[in-house]
């Protein structure tokens, strides 16, 4: 199965790059927190001013 | 349990003058820091520096209090410890994380807990307890010997009975005189987070800011609908990578839900922090903009009263957050101070002042304590407590 149709096995992937191996429970779970918190990270990303410094 | 409510994690027979209990994340000389926690157990050789404050102020450092575990979380019910239990009824949470300093104070068995807030685990217990707590401005307090959560939104504040007595403690630990005195205040009340409560506690709070000083006027927290969001793109990536070497080799030993929440912190994309940081920047900017005239802001600490351990809500923590969040994000000082009950729980009210001038909310809550006794009321269970204990803090 190609790894786009697999969010969960793709975060998998990127804790093991980071050395980190979660369960699949776990990654159920951050896969649910990512899907609510990142469509709000992007509606802030493109309403943030551009102009706007660190 | 060392105590009824499970408060203190660690306890040292100790006796002295102005008995002070410590949040487990806060570093004693001698004492085990473990944060509720089976990753962390070290016995530190040296104080943190706002212990070591205190001591030299005469404190006498009684022991550690149980808290969320990492305190990264709004309640304290670590599964390694055991949950805090609520003095007002002990089959109610504490809240968190500093829910052990809550339930101490609120005891009776310390006069001064330290607790840390870096997204309302001071606010929360202090509210749920029914005891004055004070959030104080971001790097008002040193943090140095204190287990971060999160480097840039950490703090230090105290838990006590009363605003005098938070005062007292935060000066010392801030190493200086808190200066400004509010005078002909313009209080802006947060109508959207009164809205958002349970009816009940919005209205204690209501009748509560009859008795505050000051001009009133209804304001609206600029970028409201966000800031909750940019808080978490701020905190989770700092406490996964606070975390990173532990949750390589020890991971399965966190409880389910930091084991959870750090993982998202590690997995959000790189450009996640940076997005919250660059609009905190931007949430500050609109802060001042709309309410830098305002000496006061106010409003409901909490939308809710304690729940029952047995039936913690799903959403909890995501009800709390519109609650915790601006101070959070903006650095801003917050006193807490008991106002009233709903069913016989505690309801605090939210005094939030300008950053830097953490004596107009401490001293506009010491008048409100002035005018009311809320803050002296005792839960009936501990009418019959240790004489010593009721001692302490009357």
């Amino acid at each position: 199965m190609p790894l786009e149709s697999n969010p969960l096995e793709r975060l998998r992937e990127q804790a093991a790059l980071q050395g980190v191996s979660p369960t699949d429970d776990d990654l159920e779970a951050v896969l649910d927190f990512l899907t609510r918190i990142l469509p709000a990270l992007r509606e802030i990303d493109e309403r943030l001013p551009p102009e706007t410094p660190q | 349990m060392i105590d009824a409510f499970n408060a203190f994690l660690h306890r040292e027979p100790v006796e002295g003058e102005w008995l002070v209990g410590v949040k487990d994340v806060i570093d004693v000389a001698g004492m085990p820091t473990t944060a509720a926690s089976k990753v962390l157990r070290r016995v530190p050789p040296r104080d943190a520096e706002c212990v070591a404050r205190l001591r030299r102020a005469g404190a006498t450092i009684v022991g550690k209090l149980n808290t969320h575990e990492f305190a990264f979380g709004a309640l304290t019910n670590s599964p390694h410890f055991g949950p805090a239990l609520n003095p007002w009824n002990p089959v109610h949470s504490t809240g968190g994380s500093s829910g052990g300093s809550g339930a101490a104070v609120a005891a009776g068995l310390v006069e001064l807990a330290l607790g840390t807030d870096t997204a309302g685990s001071i606010r929360i217990p202090s509210a749920f307890c029914g005891v004055t707590g004070h959030r104080p401005s971001t790097g008002l307090v040193p943090t140095d010997g204190v287990f971060p959560v999160s480097w840039t939104l950490d703090t230090v504040g105290p838990l006590a009975r009363t605003a005098e007595e938070c005062r007292r403690a935060l000066e010392v630990m801030a190493g200086r005189l808190l200066e400004g005195s509010p005078r002909d205040l313009r209080v802006g009340v947060a109508t959207r987070l009164f809205e958002q409560a349970e009816s009940a506690v919005a209205a204690v709070c209501e009748e509560a800011l009859g008795v505050l000083p000051g001009r009133r006027e209804p304001v609206t927290i600029p970028l409201h609908d966000e800031i909750s969001t940019i808080t978490q793109l701020v905190m989770l990536p700092e406490a996964a990578s606070a975390h990173l070497p532990w949750l390589r080799t020890r991971l399965p030993q966190y409880g389910a839900d930091v084991r959870a929440r750090l993982l998202a912190g590690l997995l959000l994309p790189a450009t996640a922090h940076v997005t919250g940081l660059r609009a905190r920047r931007w949430a500050i900017d609109e802060h001042e903009r709309e309410l830098g005239s305002c000496d006061l802001l106010v409003a409901p600490a909490m939308p809710c009263t304690a729940p029952r351990l047995d039936a913690i809500p799903a959403d909890f923590r995501l009800a709390l957050m519109p609650y915790n969040s601006p101070a959070a994000l903006l650095g801003l000082p917050v006193t807490v101070v008991p106002c009233g009950f709903v069913d016989g729980l505690p309801v605090g009210l939210a005094l939030y002042g300008r950053r830097g001038e953490d004596a107009v909310p401490l001293a506009a809550a010491a008048a409100f304590q002035r005018e009311t006794d809320w803050h002296e009321r005792r839960p009936a269970a501990l009418e019959s407590a240790a004489p010593r204990n009721r001692e302490a803090v009357e």
